[in-house]
């Protein structure tokens, strides 16, 4: 039994043998290709075509560029978030402290403009009272009037 | 052989490579008839061979810098390396070229197929016939396949010469040779 399935394989071989050669081309059309008109002036092309492509970068660098930035741009905008993150989470820290800006305000005061910190705190530096400034925009007022 | 006065395939590498045209000119009148022989194992149309030698002598120019011979024989093997590699690649586009058709064959073409098989040394007709059929037959094999098949039954190197030629372990040609052979003759057991 094994001796007819190894000769069914060995006539198998022989087939494909066969089938690999009738696929081959024959010596005539192999000298006609290798003589063919022009073939060394088309290979000169192809070389010039592709040195030109490799000084200009080609288009076909454009995904290869692609590949390498994402990542670079994915670290840059994690890195990016997790300071935002982290600076404001120390800025809500219990025990986070209000740094001064200059003329005796406080960044609370200039970062909140719906909260009267900054008036307060203008008020409160200049001893002014309410009236006494709205006084002093009435009269302003007038002034640039006449 | 050339006369003695002809510069060796090594020397002409070394001027070529440093930009002399001329010498890579010289080159390829020199060896296009090998590389030519080479693709015709694997195409059978001249266009498909013409093909193969731009590729391999466009590929080989850019791999001149890289070329160091230490036998007479090295340029040779080194070009039929890049020959072969040229024809791998080649084999591959036309297979995922071909995936979606793959070579169904009529009730006619199956028993020209059988009878031809069967008959050996048919004439020049029936021969041309038979080109048509086997190379629809070959698409069904994958390209490494038909690489491995052609270079150890019809070229007739051995499995470690393909393994040079392919960059491929010894062990790995062995096991693509065995694995090929099996397939195609699965793909013949339905003709034979």
């Amino acid at each position: 039994m094994f001796r007819r399935n190894s000769q069914k394989d060995e006539d198998l071989d022989r087939a494909g043998k066969a089938v690999l050669c009738a696929a081959a081309a024959d010596e005539q059309e192999i000298v006609r290709a290798a003589e063919s008109a022009f073939l060394f002036t088309r290979i000169r092309a192809r070389i010039a075509e592709q040195l030109r492509e490799n000084e200009s970068g080609g288009w076909q660098s454009l995904p290869l560029i692609a590949w390498r930035a994402i990542p670079a741009m994915a670290l840059v905008a994690s890195i990016t978030g997790g300071l935002m993150l982290w600076s404001g989470q120390s800025a809500n820290a219990p025990g986070a402290v209000n740094t001064p800006v200059g003329f005796g305000m406080y960044e609370d005061a200039l970062a909140d403009t719906t909260n009267p910190g900054l008036e307060q705190t203008v008020l409160s530096r200049n001893n002014l009272s309410r009236e006494e400034v709205f006084t002093i925009v009435v009269e302003h007022s007038e002034r640039e009037q006449k | 052989m050339y006369p003695a006065t002809e510069p060796t395939d090594d020397a002409l590498v070394a001027v070529a490579a440093a930009g002399d045209e001329a010498a890579f000119e010289a080159l390829f009148n020199r060896h296009r008839r090998q590389v030519a022989r080479i693709a015709g194992r694997f195409f059978a149309q001249r266009e498909q061979i013409e093909e193969i030698i731009q590729d391999a002598f466009t590929k080989l120019y850019f791999a001149l810098h890289t070329y160091h011979g230490t036998h007479e024989a090295s340029f040779k093997a080194w070009l039929a390396q890049i020959t072969v590699n040229a024809c791998y690649d080649q084999l591959r586009r036309i297979r995922r070229r071909s995936e979606q058709t793959l070579g169904e064959f009529t009730e006619n073409e199956t028993q020209q197929f059988s009878s031809q098989l069967r008959v050996p040394g048919s004439d020049v007709e029936t021969a041309l016939v038979s080109r048509d059929l086997a190379l629809k037959l070959l698409t069904r094999l994958s390209a490494e396949d038909r690489l491995v098949l052609t270079l150890l039954d019809v070229e007739g190197f051995s499995v470690a010469e393909i393994a040079e030629m392919t960059n491929w372990s010894v062990s790995k040609v062995k096991v693509r040779a065995h694995r090929a052979r099996a397939h195609l003759r699965r793909v013949l057991r339905k003709f034979v």
